[in-house]
């Protein structure tokens, strides 16, 4: 981080007041382990740059399907995630070497020192899932899978696959329903 | 969090990270099992029913409508995989065995490197809940057969 020692410290000191007005942070989560030494100088909330958890070197998700350069007929399709040596937890569980998956469609990766963002570009799966059913638009789009911590944080290093294109054709498996995307 | 959910869970961790069931089962042994979404469905995603592979190889276990979620965390709509190894189902009331022949997934892990010994084997997936037990109904996949044959030279 690139903050000033002094300037940490300065948030340190503010920290048990800011605490005391906010009460919980954001997540419904249960209590950091003693084992995670929990980032203590992030008072402002989730937007702020905050210490990224360690993820094991060889950890790494891949989307099982589709495939890179497939060409999909029909506009709604099932994407399995891919993951090894890691483990999956649902959104706000703090235990180390697991995460949760993110879905990053037609977008680039994101400031990886933050929560990942929660939109129609970046799909969370809170609950822990390892598959999803996708509904998109004909033409050309990319997908890319990225692990987030409790707080929805990528790793460090960040656990995430290989940005796929896909092209997505109308054809005989017909949308079941005209959901717009989220 | 209560007392007793608070000590199940660290039995379960110590247990997963010791490789070994927690000897003291929890209040699960008589606890009511946990329901999960009907349309839930655990499969495995690879190998096929009756294929034939050669020495070592990975399984891929798929979850639909449904979160993965490790042992020992508590959340509604979630469990953690076994894999049943050449064995029948075991008693669906009792947290699923820890042994050679029951695998547990208690990290949240969705793969398996299996290294079963030359010949045929059956493979069967039965998630769990924080404390290994069961959902009601049971969220089990098929019972697939595979071959293993020796692995080349290596």
């Amino acid at each position: 981080m690139a903050f000033p020692r002094r300037l940490l410290l300065l948030g340190a000191a503010a920290l048990p007041v800011a605490a005391r007005g906010q009460d919980k942070p954001a997540d419904h989560a249960h209590e950091p382990p003693a084992a995670t030494p929990a980032p203590t100088l992030t008072p402002t909330g989730a937007e702020a740059p905050r210490q990224r958890q360690a993820a094991p070197p060889d950890a790494y998700v891949y989307i099982g399907w589709p495939q890179d350069r497939q060409v999909i007929y029909g506009t709604r399709f099932k994407l399995w995630f891919g993951t090894r040596n890691f483990g999956v937890a649902p959104a706000g569980v703090s235990k180390a070497n697991t995460g949760h998956h993110h879905l990053l469609i037609d977008v680039d990766l994101p400031d990886l020192n933050k929560p990942i963002p929660n939109d129609r570009n970046h799909l969370h799966f809170g609950l822990g899932q390892t598959e999803t059913m996708l509904e998109l638009p004909p033409g050309t789009h990319t997908l890319q899978l990225l692990m987030g911590d409790a707080d929805h944080v990528p790793h460090d290093p960040p656990v995430m696959s290989k940005r796929i294109t896909i092209t997505v054709r109308p054809g005989k498996p017909q949308a079941v329903s005209a959901r717009s995307a989220p | 969090m209560t007392r007793a959910q608070f000590l199940a869970g660290l039995g379960a961790g110590l247990g997963a990270g010791l490789g070994i069931a927690p000897l003291w089962p929890g209040p699960a042994a008589f606890a009511q099992r946990h329901p999960m979404p009907e349309n839930a469905k655990v499969y495995i995603i690879w190998p096929a029913d009756g294929q034939v592979v050669r020495g070592g190889f990975w399984v891929r276990m798929g979850l639909s409508e449904g979160g993965i979620a490790p042992a020992g965390v508590e959340k509604p709509m979630t469990g953690h995989h076994h894999l049943l190894i050449d064995v029948d189902l075991p008693d669906l009331n009792k947290p699923i065995p820890n042994d050679r022949n029951h695998l547990h997934f208690g990290l949240g892990q969705t793969e398996a490197r299996l290294d079963l010994p030359p010949g045929k084997h059956t493979l069967q997936m039965l998630l769990g809940d924080e404390n290994h037990v069961p959902h009601d109904p049971p969220l089990m996949s098929k019972r697939i057969t595979v071959t293993v044959l020796p692995a080349t030279g290596s």
